[in-house]
């Protein structure tokens, strides 16, 4: 049977997991280069070809205008959303994109859940050479404060990489569930998802019941364009102002450099949670030398700002639980910012006490989905994730105010039923716009899509169609509508607002599957061609011995034609052809090869009595 | 999002006692009791039935709340990612519905703007935003203070003294809500000893339209609250 991992996309690095069966325990699956954590880095090569992970983080430093990483802030989002990242990205974004961002790499482009298909292969690889067998369906995680768009991207990300994404689940969820199950812990607990990209901050209730346990959440909130990445950019802009200052040196226009800049200080950053001090040193293009050193407290009241950032949200999360910080029992920290002793140090003192932070903070969130895809797979069902949606469902009324469907934090599934009517005589169709976010107006909220209701000519009033809003286990929104005067179900054409349309995917991946089937007919090719010379060389070297004499005239020019018929072919790409002419090759040889047999066996036979044979 | 085309998990009052699948008889709740398949929502099912319930606005939270995690545990999508197209369906439905129906039934103000919804007594969104006359006076000074207040702080002038004053105001419109509030915990009890008393329909109707009132005047008081907290953080 094929198996079933946990995927942890990144914004920074991503990874893999599945229950080690030895230990009955999540296990984290490493990559060729032995480490468990794949960054998520993606490079194109002038040929094509695509470069995964690490060797793909060197090339960032050589290529990066063939190099994109933290690709996960691209996920879900339409240009306009995007014009604060490009201030501090390399992103290059495809000047025709709209509703979907294109980036070029080299000469290409890719859309973002592309980019990142590339980055799920990589890690179903990882897994492919670990079991010794295929993997065809993956749960795969995501930010607790995704919306619609983001979490569909992510979906379809999978479905690009040839996996079927069994169930998206909310990052810090899953981190839940791998400390839940690591520590058996009880109660109520926050847990505090500060990672690459994206903050998260979940309440959760665990309960046991005679059936097993239940991780109940009570509330989510976050930012998902809060993260590591910020705090290096924050350094970086200082690290650039020095630089331009003292050395007259501008990086942007040196965008090698810039990338060496920030491999530096994010060394530092990581250093400083253990130093109090570090020294940056590198050369600058132009042969100057930067000298700078950084000590902790300046570090920490450079980025107090965007650790402050986060409270914001935790605060708003525990208001929707309707608890105050005292009333949580655990705090559990999760992602690679929580390094930092300022973040331990703030989510502390906040909480009035010390978190949690026994497990990796970087492989938790894997571990949790993969014991997630155990239970998906069929194994023995041993507790439960009741998820929330982050954000409220709505639908645009008159005058561009937003009526609320299904509020925030609301468990799913969930679902909403709305009657449309007509306002006014003859009208043929109602427009139906959705919406998710807290705001009043349309305009402050996020567009999921729009789609009209198709109604029959009449006075005003008289049609009825009941449209029925789900939001599924994986927090995306299906939509369903039925006239309630036919009774008949009524075929929606839902224009996203943001993402791939099911065609443009059915695209991508026939794109995919050519790409499969030229692949294919490579490997093909290669292995026909080895096929062939190995014969070729054995046919010429029998010819050259003593026994090719033996031969008839006719059988030496048949094996002489076949023989020119195979080089030629060889010199060319068709695979088929080859395989025909070493069948023909093969028959031409056959009485060769008899020869061949017989005086082996005399060989082998002889200084032997025939009983011994 | 996606859309999801013809629903299965409807069916008509007479064909929804039979199990789709084995064909016994009385099928339901949730599951088949004979061959255990999960089954469509019988026609008419509110949310208090969907929980076995009548239709009693007085709960022991804690009862429901247990029901809610063992119906959870039963009907949850987890449980039906092997199964057919046809109850992966069902179990998203009937999820989403035990969902929907814990959020209105868990909170004892939803639970009645629920009941009083579902019995066609109370238009969603459509609640009254007049002040209720005993209000009137209060209300009317309230609105003076607020209307001082801006033109002070547009001016610079100080403030101290009417933040004071809105102070005062907003705790004594913060006990009216608390009668409010025990004004509907004893309708609601009325209304569970009339049901149970199998009263007469038109007293049902009365109570039903007397709580309505009262949760329009409730709305009516948070939204000032809620109003005169929003001038008082910002000033």
């Amino acid at each position: 049977m094929a198996r079933t991992v946990g995927i942890d996309l990144g914004t920074t690095f991503s990874l893999v997991a599945h229950l080690d069966p030895a230990t009955g325990s999540p296990k984290c699956i490493p990559g060729p280069y032995g480490s468990t954590l794949c960054p998520s880095v993606v490079s194109v090569d002038g040929d094509g070809k695509v470069i995964v992970g690490e060797p793909a983080r060197q090339l960032l430093l050589t290529q990066p205008e063939r190099t994109i990483y933290s690709v996960k802030r691209l996920m879900g989002r339409g240009v306009d959303d995007i014009q604060d990242e490009l201030r501090l990205f390399p992103f290059r974004i495809d000047s025709g994109s709209r509703n979907v961002i294109r980036v070029r790499l080299g000469d290409k482009l890719f859309t973002p859940p592309e980019i990142s298909a590339f980055i799920l292969r990589e890690l179903k690889s990882w897994a492919e050479n670990h079991f010794g067998e295929p993997v065809e369906r993956a749960v795969v995680t995501v930010p607790a404060y995704f919306n619609d768009a983001q979490r569909q991207a992510t979906k379809d990300a999978g479905r690009l990489a040839g996996l079927e994404v069994l169930r998206l689940v909310n990052e810090p969820t899953a981190a839940a569930l791998a400390y839940g199950l690591h520590e058996q812990k009880r109660g109520r607990v926050a847990v505090y998802d500060f990672g690459g990209g994206t903050f998260d901050i979940s309440i959760l209730k665990l309960i046991s019941t005679s059936e097993g346990d239940i991780y109940q959440v009570l509330s989510t909130n976050g930012d998902t364009h809060l993260g590591g990445d910020d705090i290096d950019n924050a350094l970086l802009e200082r690290m650039r102002a020095t630089i331009s200052e003292l050395h007259n040196v501008d990086l942007s226009a040196h965008p090698e450099a810039a990338q060496e800049v920030r491999k530096r200080v994010i060394a530092a950053k990581h250093e400083l949670s253990a130093k109090d001090s570090v020294l940056l040193s590198f050369k600058l293009p132009g042969g100057g030398v930067v000298q700078q050193a950084i000590n902790r407290a300046d570090f920490e009241k450079w980025i107090e700002p965007i650790v402050a950032r986060t409270m914001e949200p935790v605060r708003h999360a525990l208001a929707d639980a309707k608890l105050a910080p005292a009333e949580i029992d655990e705090v559990v920290l999760v992602g690679g910012s929580t390094r930092i002793p300022l973040v331990r140090r703030t989510v502390g003192e906040y909480f009035e006490r010390p978190p949690h932070c026994e497990l990796d903070p970087d492989e938790v969130v894997a571990l949790g989905a993969a014991a997630q895809a155990t239970i998906l797979e069929g194994g023995v069902k041993t507790m439960l994730l009741l998820d929330v949606t982050p954000l409220s469902l709505g639908i645009e009324t008159m005058g561009g105010v937003v009526a609320k469907i299904i509020p925030r934090n609301s468990t799913i599934p969930a679902s909403a039923q709305e009657l449309f009517t007509t306002g006014v005589e003859n009208q043929t169709a109602i427009d139906v716009h959705i919406l998710q976010g807290e705001r009043e107006l349309a305009k402050d909220c996020r567009s999921l899509a729009r789609f009209q209701l198709k109604v029959p000519p009449g006075p005003a009033g008289l049609a009825r169609v009941e449209v029925k809003f789900l939001i599924d286990a994986n927090g995306i929104l299906q939509v369903a509508a039925r006239d309630l005067k036919t009774d008949a179900q009524q075929v929606l054409e839902v224009q996203p607002s943001y993402g791939l349309s099911d065609d443009e995917i059915e695209r991508m991946l026939e794109e995919s599957i050519e790409f499969a089937e030229e692949d294919f007919a490579n490997r093909q090719v290669i292995e026909a061609r080895t096929e062939a010379e190995t014969i070729l060389n054995a046919t010429e070297k029998t010819l050259r011995g003593s026994r090719s004499s033996e031969l008839s005239p006719g059988e030496r020019r048949s094996i002489d034609g076949a023989v020119s018929h195979l080089r030629s072919a060889v010199a060319g790409t068709d695979y088929k052809l080859m395989r025909q002419c070493i069948d023909e090759l093969n028959q031409a040889t056959m009485h060769l090869a008899e020869i061949l047999m017989n005086s082996a066996l005399q060989t082998a036979v002889q200084g032997k009595r025939l009983e011994d044979v | 999002m996606s859309v999801t085309q013809p629903q299965t998990a409807r069916t008509d009052a007479t064909a929804a006692a039979k199990c789709w699948n084995c064909g016994a008889a009385s099928a339901g709740p949730h599951f088949c009791p004979s061959c255990g398949k999960i089954q469509p929502l019988l026609a008419g099912t509110d949310y208090f039935a969907f929980f076995g319930l009548p239709q009693q606005l007085t709960l022991d939270s804690t009862a429901l709340e247990n029901e809610f995690h063992k119906l959870s545990w039963k009907l949850h999508p987890d449980n039906f990612v092997r199964a057919s197209e046809f109850e992966r369906n069902l179990s998203l439905e009937l999820s989403a519905q035990l969902n929907d129906a814990y959020r209105a039934l868990s909170e004892p103000i939803a639970r009645i703007e629920y009941l009083l919804a579902h019995l066609g007594v109370r238009k969603e969104g459509a609640t009254k935003q007049q002040a209720p006359p005993e209000l009137l006076e209060e209300v009317f000074e309230l609105n003076e203070s607020l209307d001082e207040l801006r033109e002070a702080r547009a001016d610079g002038g100080d403030t101290a003294l009417l933040r004071e004053r809105l102070g005062e105001a907003k705790s004594n419109f913060q006990d009216k809500l608390a009668e409010v509030d025990d004004e509907l915990a004893v309708a609601s009890r009325e209304w569970d000893a009339a049901l149970a008393a199998n009263a007469d329909p038109s007293k049902q109707t009365a109570l039903l339209s007397r709580m309505n009132d009262v949760l329009n005047r409730r709305s009516y008081i948070r939204n000032l609250v809620a109003s005169v907290a929003k001038e008082l953080a910002e000033a």
